[in-house]
């Protein structure tokens, strides 16, 4: 199967969870389970990502080549496999260009005068 | 391991199982991952805010779930890989591997055209005929008249058994005491099917109208689509004649004219106007009708002379049995409406009203019992074709032992297996329904254009949505009751068991042909049962052919001759006896007889009550009642009626000044006038003169082939001077030196020279009359017939499938007790056995099925108990011979088995 060039060129603007996960990847890899968890506490638990639509994400984010899993690693909460996920270069350069497009938003409102105050 | 709560395990199994919804690639990869956070998450909720919270936690992780699988399924789209693997817990999947299981079904069957193609034909036979029969059966009894609310119409009809008048419809005098006490109807109609002669064309013409009165239009709620309704002013007295033009003869006569509104034609002499065309698809109150004409009720009329349909729309909020009872309760006040009868004369006259739903009343329970009995027959042949397709199945199956045993061995399961029979049968079932709807359009355009005329609402035959619903539905229990074979065959863990036994030994194991052989047994029950059922309607038949009507209809012509309504009756009775006088002398022509009535022709009789001469009646005693009819030139020698005593009529009896004389037959003389009849003196009115009797007859059928002949008299053509029927309506009856052909044409001439106003209408020989009083009963022998025959053929089919295969399978076998010096004859007497034993059990369960079953058709039988001996013998003696046939040929194959050649085979 040909990939799918339109998707592949631009994942930005990023969908809100996708950015979540990826914030959650940024500063190393993660199973499943802690990336959930450390969305939550950063959100302070605005952001609840449930079970499918956190794997669901998951699968979406390694189609469009910004994750890629490590099978295998040792989860020190429980004794079983996890899969581990960790951000790729390509997952990285999106977070970093999503960052850079909201902080340009954030500029931008900033600047707008019915929000000066702000 | 530790049991989790309830509060998780609960809700983490619901997850579980909405997880199959999934892609196999989501269930694969991230399912066991999802459920652990989800276990870990529930857990911890429950700890930290208790199980409440964890419910709540687990329903919108559920939710979740669900909203995600679109999403899911939209990324897996595409990268399938083949053969999917089921691990029993995806539908998703199950529905992919359901395409390829599909795909693969249909491949198998595309590789075996000759297994295929003989299950989708017999499947497509089977359920053919039920759609067919069904489409008949929706059309005429299930789908409601073509008329708003049409629920809420109802018939009128009154009964006066006392006076041996078991069916009456309604009169003048009681559409008037109706129509002025009876609120439970919010409108009340009657009407009529007039006969009119319209001239204008190339020659006169016999036309059918519709008499109603202007409130059918509130009853049916049906409106003209040009012009306008009928109205009071219509049947006012003096009012100008109108008509309003059905649909086809508008396009037809009128050539569609969108000026027709306006225009006149001539109904029997009259100039009338069109007032208005009705709509497309109209056909009250018959489907031949031409137009409709207003009919005027007397507001004066009499109580008696019931001859008048009475149609009524029920009240709102009234149902059928409120009207039922209010109107019961209402005929007691018939003695305040009509001074001159007595509460008494009621109660001896047993006199009662029915209110019953028009199309019950318009289908009539012989025409429904008798198609609900031909759906019921069409359904037993149906499951008959049914276990002829699961037994083909099943020696596929066998074939195929190599091949699931593989497939078994590399880990399918039992269900997967199944599921495989399951596709074949699908797409057997399919595509034998989609066949079988193209054999019943087939055959529903050849009912309504060939079906029998007794038929209602045939006109109406078609299909619809209701009856494709029914195809579908039938179609899939077909399909699953043929996939189901299978299952029964290999559940359960006898897969293992069947394939270990279907190695290569010697014989099969016995258990393997129990299914089959019980399927044959089956079928030929079935079989039986129609042959039975078939054999009751052909002695039925039988019986109503060779019952003896009292006349002698062969080379009979009978000709119907109309003159002009309200013609002078005696003018009328001269044409007639010229016309008869005339076709006598064409070449050929034995005898020439005129009457009003053709013996179980069309057409309604007369009758009523009467007055013996020297009799003295009371006011409370019921008065005695005979029909009557019109007799005239050599009517008994024509019709080959015995006259018993005295003379026949003869034509100085009609003529002006002659003695008022009248003939009755055997059962008038018998009941009425205690056996002596002739010099007696009859009148039908209280005044008048009496008429002598002066011959008796011999009791002939006049009305009805099944019912005996009731009290008849038989009135020369001047009895229209007592103001009994007019003349203008009369039958000529030919008959001819047999094998010679009624010239029709000569007697159109004769008649036409006469007066060329005159049609010339109904030329039926007495055997088409007599065969359309018997119709019904031949129609439902036939299909029955039909039946019984495809199921016989069927069964018979299935019993030599099974006893050759089972030959073919013991080969080996037969071969080794050949060697080992068996004969000939043992050896064909041992397939015999198998056979004659199938068989036997075939008759046995059928002859209980017959006798259970026959009841149901009490109602259309004639002379013949539903347990009829000679059918309950000769129908099993039928099946018996056909089964001996069928394994005749098998047993010779046997027989002649080369020892060498068969244990060389393996």
């Amino acid at each position: 199967m040909s990939p799918r060039p339109s998707r592949r060129s631009s994942p930005i603007p990023l969908k809100p969870v996708w950015f979540h996960i990826l914030l959650a990847l940024a500063d190393g890899a993660r199973h499943g389970f802690s990336i959930r968890e450390a969305v939550e506490k950063r959100t302070d638990g605005a952001v609840r990502l449930w079970p499918a639509t956190l794997y669901g994400s998951m699968r979406d984010l390694s189609d469009a080549g910004l994750v890629e899993a490590l099978e295998g690693e040792d989860d020190p909460d429980d004794d079983q496999r996890r899969r581990y996920y960790r951000l790729t270069p390509r997952g990285r350069d999106a977070l970093r260009g999503e960052t850079d497009r909201l902080q340009a938003l954030v500029d931008a409102a900033r600047a707008t005068r019915a929000l000066g105050s702000v | 391991m530790k049991r989790l709560p309830l509060s998780v395990r609960f809700p983490l199994a619901v997850y579980r199982t909405l997880a199959g919804l999934m892609p196999r690639r989501f269930r694969c990869e991230w399912l066991s991952d999802a459920e652990r956070d989800l276990e870990r998450t529930l857990a911890a909720t429950r700890a930290t805010r208790g199980s409440r919270a964890a419910w709540t936690e687990g329903i919108r992780a559920a939710l979740d779930l669900v909203a995600r699988i679109p999403a899911e399924w939209w990324a897996a789209r595409g990268g399938r890989g083949r053969g999917a693997r089921s691990d029993g817990l995806g539908w998703g999947d199950g529905i992919m591997s359901w395409l390829i299981e599909l795909r693969q079904a249909a491949r198998a069957l595309a590789r075996r055209p000759g297994f295929s193609g003989a299950a989708v034909l017999t499947l497509a036979l089977g359920i053919g005929a039920n759609v067919a029969i069904f489409a008949v059966v929706n059309t005429v009894l299930l789908r409601p008249l073509p008329y708003p609310d049409s629920d809420r119409i109802v018939a009128l009809r009154h009964h006066a058994p006392g006076l041996d008048l078991p069916e009456l419809e309604s009169s003048q005098g009681m559409q008037n005491f109706y129509r002025e006490d009876a609120d439970f109807f919010a409108a009340l109609a009657a009407f009529g099917t007039p006969d009119r002669n319209l001239v204008g064309g190339p020659r006169p013409e016999r036309v059918e109208l519709g008499a109603v009165t202007p409130e059918i239009f509130d009853v049916l709620r049906v409106q003209p689509v040009m012009g306008r309704p009928f109205n009071q002013g219509d049947v006012a007295e003096g009012a100008a004649p109108v008509v309003l033009l059905m649909d086809a003869a508008w396009r037809s006569r009128f050539g569609s004219d969108p000026d027709v509104v306006g225009r006149t034609i001539e109904l029997d002499g009259v100039v009338t106007e069109i007032v208005g065309v009705m709509p497309r698809g109209f056909a009250f109150p018959s489907v031949g009708a031409v137009a409709l004409e207003p009919m005027r009720i007397d507001p004066h009329g009499p109580f008696g002379t019931f001859g008048l349909p009475a149609i009524a729309r029920i009240a709102d909020g009234l149902s059928v049995a409120d009207a039922q009872s209010r109107a019961t309760e209402l005929q007691a006040r018939i003695p305040e409406y009509f001074p001159d009868l007595t509460a008494e004369f009621l109660r001896q006259a047993g006199w009662t009203v029915t209110v019953q739903r028009f199309q019950d009343r318009i289908v009539g329970k012989d025409v429904a019992d008798a198609l609900w009995i031909v759906l019921g027959t069409v359904g037993v042949v149906l499951l008959i074709a049914c276990a002829n397709v699961a037994n083909l199945f099943l020696v596929r199956a066998e074939s195929r032992q190599k091949e699931l045993a593989v497939r078994a061995a590399m880990g399918a399961g039992v269900w997967r297996i199944a599921a495989g029979f399951l596709a074949e049968a699908v797409l057997l079932g399919v595509a034998g329904g989609a066949l079988g709807v193209a054999f019943a359009w087939a055959g529903i355009e050849l009912l309504a254009a060939n079906g029998p005329a007794a038929l209602p609402r045939v006109h109406e035959l078609g299909m619809d949505a209701t009856t494709f619903g029914f195809a579908s539905a039938l179609s899939v229990v077909t399909a699953l009751t043929l996939g189901a074979f299978p299952l029964v065959r290999y559940g359960g863990g006898r897969l293992a068991r069947a394939l270990r036994d279907g190695g290569r030994g010697t014989t099969d194991g016995r258990a393997r042909h129990r299914t089959r052989n019980v399927l044959v047994a089956g079928q030929l029950a079935l079989a039986l049962v129609l042959l039975v059922g078939s054999g009751l309607m052909l002695r039925s038949f039988q019986a109503l052919r060779t019952i003896d009507p009292g006349f002698d209809g062969r080379d009979v012509l009978t000709v119907g001759m109309s003159l002009v309504e309200g013609a002078d009756n005696a003018e009328a009775a001269r044409f007639h006896q010229e016309v008869a006088d005339r076709v006598a002398t064409l070449p050929g022509i034995l005898d020439v007889g005129l009457t009003s009535l053709v013996p179980l022709g069309r057409g309604s009789a007369n009758g009523g009550s009467f007055y013996v001469e020297g009799i003295e009646r009371s006011d409370e005693e019921l008065p005695p009642v005979s029909m009557y009819k019109v007799i005239a030139a050599d009517y008994l020698a024509s019709m080959g009626q015995e006259l018993l005593e005295g003379r026949t009529l003869d034509r100085d009896d009609w003529q002006d000044g002659a003695a008022p004389v009248m003939l009755v037959n055997a059962s008038f003389r018998d009941r009425f006038l205690g056996g002596e009849a002739l010099g007696k003196g009859i009148r039908w009115d209280e005044e008048g003169t009496y008429a002598r009797i002066v011959g008796v007859v011999a009791d002939a059928r006049e009305r009805s082939i099944r019912e005996a002949p009731g009290p008849w008299a038989y009135l020369p053509m001047r009895v229209a001077d007592w103001g009994y029927p007019n003349l203008s309506w009369m039958y000529v009856l030919v008959r001819s030196a047999p094998g010679v052909a009624v010239p029709v044409e000569a007697i159109r001439e004769i008649v036409t020279e006469l007066d060329p106003t005159v049609p010339i209408t109904s030329v039926r020989s007495m055997q088409e009359v007599t065969a359309a009083a018997i119709a019904g009963t031949s129609f439902t022998m036939v299909l029955l017939a039909i039946a019984a025959g495809v199921a016989l053929f069927l069964g018979a089919v299935g019993l030599f499938g099974v006893i050759s295969y089972v030959v073919s399978q013991r080969t080996r076998e037969i071969g080794v007790r050949v060697a080992l010096g068996a004969k000939r004859e043992d050896i064909r007497g041992l397939v015999f056995q198998q056979g004659a034993w199938v068989a036997a059990s075939g008759v046995v369960l059928g002859l209980g099925g017959a006798a259970a079953l026959t009841r149901l058709m009490r109602s259309v039988l004639f002379q013949v108990s539903p347990v009829d001996p000679i059918s309950f013998v000769v129908a099993p003696a039928l099946l018996l011979v056909v089964a001996v046939s069928a394994t005749w040929l098998p047993a010779r194959r046997a027989s002649r088995v080369d020892p060498v050649v068969a244990l060389r085979a393996e």
